[in-house]
């Protein structure tokens, strides 16, 4: 298997800022925030891997510290099979980074301006940078806008002229921080389209990208890592996910219209919850079936009670509900992890 | 070479269209050269017809040997004060990390980014000279060209190495530049910009000496004042090339060293 990105116990902590009080009564006691807590991911290639997490989980460090912008304090990462630490412009050459700022620019430029300028310092020869950032500019939609300033660029505009930049080299993998963080649905939406069809389908690259928004980390990525407070809560595709956490699978179990009496009789026998009322009289329960209880056992059990079982099916996990399980246990540490990476 | 010139010369192209966007600005610019001529020339007036044993070694005249030290005292706050600058303006606008996260080198991005403040203050330095000697009637007639060329060129690269320790504070600690103040004030006080170091004591003389700005000056105004052969010019051309030769190794070495904490404690781009 080819992974474009590895990382070994990767560990980031900050030092906190300590107040005069601190620094006149411990004034070599060291604050620390730790922000990656040993990080073990792996990306394949051509794939687009989703970082997931709530507000300061930790991705946005993952992101900098895997595009040289930080040094972890412990552990390590290959880009492209280079360390992050020891071949720092190997892996710059290997990756484009869409920095999630639209002040990145110089807004007194035009968009061609400013590419030109990233061009250069990227290395492209002048008719290398001419040809790509047609290309890019011709990617990105924004082929007619490139001689406009960036200051009159709207935000959806600005992104995508940061994805042109990080795109310029014509890098292996490209990280995206929070890509659609400030832009309305409408253009949210052609953007994921276009990172899934024209970045990954059509040119082949690998796509890292964070985010806390779920549907787009369900509709866009191929595999998924859910971080919060610096730990990796858990990897690997959306199915596999929901089949680690499903070890307590939930049915949902149609019934005729039951008798008087049925379903008070039915509680003290094994737990579930009334979901809907069918046409006809008819009801929906919801049962969580376990080592205890199999799924078999609990139809018995209705049928034992005079209930009448008109279909039972597995319900399926939404990406929330997994979200809401792996980060809701914040200092347990507990997680559910798939394969590595 | 022009290839290896393309960085560089992106960054002055960068600075000027975004400057040049920027129109009353820019122009008024030109306005404020015109101005600090005027205000030193009718000062000169005072010593009209006065003899100073100080200036004797410079011509004599107030006016030529203040003109070359504002004009080229530009260049300390330059020196000292761009490339800091460069670094927090880019933390402020928020384009560092994009040009971190380049192909490019740490040290070219620090040389390149300082590049167009060291033009402009050479254009300014030009047009101080053409105004001086055009309206003012400064006398450059015997100028040794070359040579204040070359004591130019040593003056940047000496007074870089002081700017780019200040650029490593800044990268650090975010605000508060103790180097940078301590030598910009004695730099101002003790370099001989608007008067003649001969008027120190021995001692200060001395200390004077520590400073490259005391050279650079001495080194220009003989040059273009008195027009000094190169042999002539020597000791200034020697102890410039000797603050580059320290200065620069150490203030990149310090600059790395800066990057490094500032990747570790996460301050890279924090202002």
């Amino acid at each position: 298997m080819s992974y474009i990105i590895e990382t070994f116990n990767l560990t980031k902590k900050y030092p906190q800022i300590k107040s005069y009080h601190e620094i006149i009564v411990h004034p070599f006691q060291k604050r620390e925030i730790t922000a990656l807590d040993g990080i073990n991911i792996r990306v394949k290639r051509g794939e687009v891997f989703g970082l997931l997490g709530p507000n300061g989980a930790g991705k946005t460090t993952l992101i900098k510290t895997l595009c040289t912008l930080l040094l972890p304090n412990e552990g390590t990462a290959l880009v492209n099979g280079f360390d992050i630490v020891k071949e720092e412009q190997e892996v710059k050459r290997s990756i484009g980074y869409v920095v999630n700022d639209e002040r990145s620019f110089y807004w007194r430029l035009t968009g061609k301006q400013n590419l030109e300028f990233f061009a250069i310092l990227n290395n492209l020869s002048p008719n290398r940078a001419k040809r790509r950032i047609e290309e890019v500019l011709r990617l990105v939609g924004l082929e007619t806008n490139g001689d406009k300033r960036v200051k009159d660029y709207s935000t959806g505009m600005k992104q995508k002229l940061a994805i042109a930049r990080g795109m310029l080299s014509d890098p292996e993998v490209l990280f995206l921080d929070e890509p659609t963080r400030s832009l309305d649905p409408m253009i949210a939406s052609s953007l994921r389209e276009f990172i899934r069809r024209s970045i990954v389908e059509e040119g082949g690259k690998t796509v890292f990208l964070s985010t806390h928004n779920l549907a787009e980390a369900e509709d866009l990525c191929d595999r998924l890592t859910i971080i919060n407070r610096g730990k990796i809560k858990a990897c690997g595709t959306l199915e596999e996910m929901k089949a680690l956490l499903d070890k307590r699978k939930r049915y949902l179990i149609e019934l005729e219209k039951p008798a008087q009496g049925f379903i008070e009789g039915l509680k003290g026998v094994f737990p579930f919850d009334v979901r809907e009322a069918l046409p006809g009289g008819g009801i929906a329960i919801e049962v969580t079936v376990d080592e205890r209880w199999k799924v078999s056992q609990v139809i018995e059990a209705i049928v034992r009670h005079g209930g009448k079982v008109v279909a039972c099916s597995l319900m399926g996990r939404t990406l929330e509900e997994i979200f809401s399980r792996v980060t809701s246990h914040r200092d347990s540490g507990e997680g559910v992890e798939g394969e590595r990476g | 070479m022009l290839y290896h010139l393309r960085k560089p010369l992106a960054f002055v192209v960068r600075d000027f269209g975004d400057a040049a966007s920027y129109k009353l600005s820019f122009l008024m610019q030109f306005a404020g050269i015109f101005f600090s001529i005027l205000t030193f020339f009718f000062l000169s007036r005072l010593f009209r017809g006065v003899v100073v044993p100080y200036l004797q070694p410079y011509g004599g005249d107030y006016f030529s040997f203040v003109l070359i030290g504002i004009a080229f005292s530009g260049y300390i706050g330059v020196a000292q004060h761009s490339i800091a600058g460069t670094i927090s303006s880019a933390q402020e606008m928020g384009t560092l990390e994009a040009l971190m996260v380049t192909q490019t080198g740490i040290p070219t991005i620090l040389f390149s980014s300082s590049l167009s403040s060291f033009v402009w203050t050479t254009i300014r330095v030009l047009v101080y000279l053409i105004l001086g000697v055009a309206v003012f009637g400064l006398d450059m007639g015997g100028a040794n060209i070359p040579a204040a060329v070359l004591i130019l060129m040593l003056s940047i690269t000496s007074l870089g190495g002081f700017g780019i320790i200040s650029a490593s504070f800044i990268m650090a600690f975010k605000k508060g530049d103790p180097l940078g103040w301590v030598f910009s004030g004695l730099s101002g006080f003790l370099g001989g910009v608007i008067y003649p170091i001969e008027v120190f004591p021995g001692w200060l003389q001395k200390c004077s000496y520590l400073l490259p700005i005391t050279h650079s000056l001495k080194g220009m105004r003989l040059a273009l004042l008195q027009g000094y052969s190169t042999e002539a010019l020597l000791p200034y051309i020697l102890a410039l090339m000797l603050f580059t030769a320290i200065m620069l190794p150490l203030s990149l070495f310090l600059f790395q060293k800066a990057v490094k904490r500032a990747k570790m404690d996460g301050s890279l781009t924090q202002y």
